[in-house]
């Protein structure tokens, strides 16, 4: 039996008048793929604030690994062990591709301010161990030659190869990942994909938002779809594909039939 | 000009700095060390006398202003230049030092080593009090509010009878004697080997801090806030932290600076000398202590080197500045283009 790794019990969000996400029930299993999908404005990037403590929910309760997320703080979120990437890239460009990713290892490092003053052991093993762990995963994304550079002058698909390490970083047990694959050609779409795939066979469990239906039918195990704020499936891909809803949501109701 | 203006000087010198081993780096910090240590004397020695500013003794300047305001200079360089949060209240934790060590060791008769921890500890829990409240704000709510601090503690200053009000604090003693070294009116170039060696402590501890966690982490809040608490960082803490260490700073120049002049009134803490510190920040080159050094020293030494111009003083000196800021927008050494926040970095 699969275990359940994040559940949206009934979430609800309102900015003023309006509803962003509507009774939303939504789960995902440990070890899986999962796809996020709807139409513009449809509220995925919304489950995404929500779930990671941008936004705080109107009603409805978030549990994560079997601790409510309600009321945390965004770095409580990311210490529990949720990490996300963002749909515009926003790295700290400033910094090199190395200490991106190491300012995101931090989180889980016992040392604050004192003992860097001092340097003590453990500060200093810490800060070793980082630095491996964070060579690890540039080279698990296939950019540790970029390492040295500053995160604003990387290409942009190293750029977002860079925001994946970084997520990766916190050692979550759940990878958000909103739109990896915009702006991206067919042939780097095809790459990325086996990447996903390969961060999954690590353990790691994820959970995209994509628009590209070539891209999501290919390498997930399942796939939900929300349309103004409400889910309207939630199925195996090849089901969702012909689910007159989602058609529907996407392409709109012939004329003939409304 | 768009050489002189792109022309990357801090960059130039890390990558000397890079090429040299253990040794030699020893060798040439221990020379600049000296170097600063003879500067008391260069008013008088042949080739450097220029240097000797009419009016106001040479000895006192490098003590105050210089050397206070390289100090504090990089205090405030901790909040603005590494955390990136304006901080236009700076001054606020020079007074707090400053009347520490006045009101200690005119009531009580302690001595100004004893008062320094106070000192520092009080400016540190006033950075907590600040900081509490203003630092869930950003931008330029947070510097309204700072500014709005920095002059209500110079107006408690004003008002209150243990501070002494408008005519301030007088009689407070100099340091006593500290292995055989004397500090008092005769002496003054003691206070200046104090001021010395207190931002050389304070530069140790930056270039800690900026090598490891805490330096990440205030680089991270600076350059995207939202995304370095998404991404672990506890940015509360850690903008708390630089205010708190940033006073710190602030509040030990003040016990020194009141130990020195001996006489002290609310009207030394004015919100301009707020604004001179950041000045420094900003002209040496926001983020890089080098730079900072460099722009403390330079911006209120100038102002005395020119002190034979009287009036036309103050117009010299802001002319100087803005033909500055304008050939070189990032300041004199401005923040490394390629900085490596990492252990391997610094050895």
């Amino acid at each position: 039996m699969t275990k359940t790794l994040l559940e949206l019990k009934n979430v609800t969000i309102k900015f003023g008048g309006v509803t962003a996400l509507n009774e939303v029930n939504f789960q995902v299993n440990e070890g899986e793929i999962c796809a996020l999908i709807g139409p513009n404005g449809a509220g995925k990037t919304t489950v995404f604030n929500v779930v990671t403590g941008v936004y705080p929910v109107t009603s409805g309760d978030i549990v994560f690994n079997g601790q409510n997320l309600k009321g945390l703080k965004r770095h409580q979120v990311t210490r529990a062990g949720l990490a996300r990437t963002f749909q515009n890239v926003r790295l700290f460009g400033d910094m090199t591709a190395l200490e991106n990713v190491i300012t995101a290892t931090d989180v889980h490092k016992k040392t604050g301010l004192i003992r860097a003053l001092f340097g003590t052991p453990l500060n200093r093993r810490e800060e070793r161990e980082s630095e491996t762990r964070a060579h690890e995963l540039l080279a698990l994304m296939g950019i540790d030659h970029r390492s040295d550079q500053l995160a604003k002058n990387l290409p942009y698909g190293d750029q977002r190869r860079l925001e994946i390490a970084r997520a990766l970083g916190t050692e979550p047990k759940l990878l958000l990942l909103d739109e990896p694959a915009a702006g991206f050609n067919p042939a780097e779409k095809v790459e990325l994909a086996g990447l996903i795939r390969k961060i999954r066979d690590k353990g790691y469990t994820v959970l995209l938002i994509e628009h590209d239906m070539s891209l999501i039918m290919g390498i997930s195990d399942r796939v939900a779809v929300l349309d103004f704020g409400q889910k309207i499936a939630d199925d195996l891909p090849s089901v969702v594909q012909n689910d007159p809803r989602v058609i529907e949501a996407y392409l709109g109701v012939p004329a003939d039939e409304s | 000009m768009n050489t002189l203006m792109s022309f990357n000087l801090r960059d130039k010198g890390a990558e000397i700095w890079a090429g040299w081993n253990r040794l030699s780096r020893v060798v040439f910090v221990l020379f600049v060390i000296f170097m600063v240590g003879l500067l008391p004397f260069a008013s008088t020695f042949g080739p450097t006398s220029f240097l000797n500013t009419p009016i106001a003794s040479y000895i006192d300047v490098l003590v105050f202003p210089v050397g206070m305001f390289v100090l504090m200079a990089l205090g405030l360089n901790i909040v603005v230049g590494k955390s990136g949060l304006l901080d236009l209240g700076y001054v606020a934790f020079f007074a707090i030092g400053a009347y520490s060590q006045a009101i200690f060791s005119t009531m009580f008769g302690w001595n100004t080593w004893t008062v320094l921890p106070i000192g520092i500890g009080l400016a540190m829990v006033s950075g907590v009090i600040l900081g509490l409240p203003a630092l869930r704000l950003r931008g330029d709510y947070l510097a309204i509010i700072t500014l709005g601090f920095g002059e209500i503690v110079r107006i408690i200053a004003l008002n209150i009878e243990v501070t002494g009000g408008p005519n301030g604090i007088p009689g407070i003693p100099n340091p006593p004697s500290f292995l055989g070294i004397k500090f008092d009116l005769e002496n003054p170039r003691n206070f200046f080997y104090i001021v010395v060696v207190m931002i050389l402590l304070t530069i140790w501890m930056i270039r800690r801090f900026t090598i490891r966690r805490p330096g990440r982490a205030w680089e991270a809040i600076r350059q995207d806030e939202d995304v370095a608490a998404l991404m672990g960082v506890n940015t509360l803490v850690y903008k708390l932290w630089s205010f708190v260490i940033g006073a710190a700073v602030g509040g030990a120049a003040g016990v020194i600076y009141a130990s020195k002049v001996m006489v002290i009134s609310p009207d030394m803490f004015k919100f301009e000398l707020s604004i001179l510190i950041l000045a420094c920040v900003v002209f040496g080159g926001i983020g890089n202590i080098w730079g900072v050094i460099v722009g403390g020293a330079v911006l209120a030494y100038i102002p005395e080197r020119i002190r034979f111009l009287t009036e036309a003083r103050q117009l010299v000196f802001g002319l100087v500045l803005i033909i500055m800021m304008n050939l070189r927008p990032d300041g004199l050494l401005p923040r490394k283009k390629r900085e490596k926040i990492t252990e391997k970095g610094s050895k």
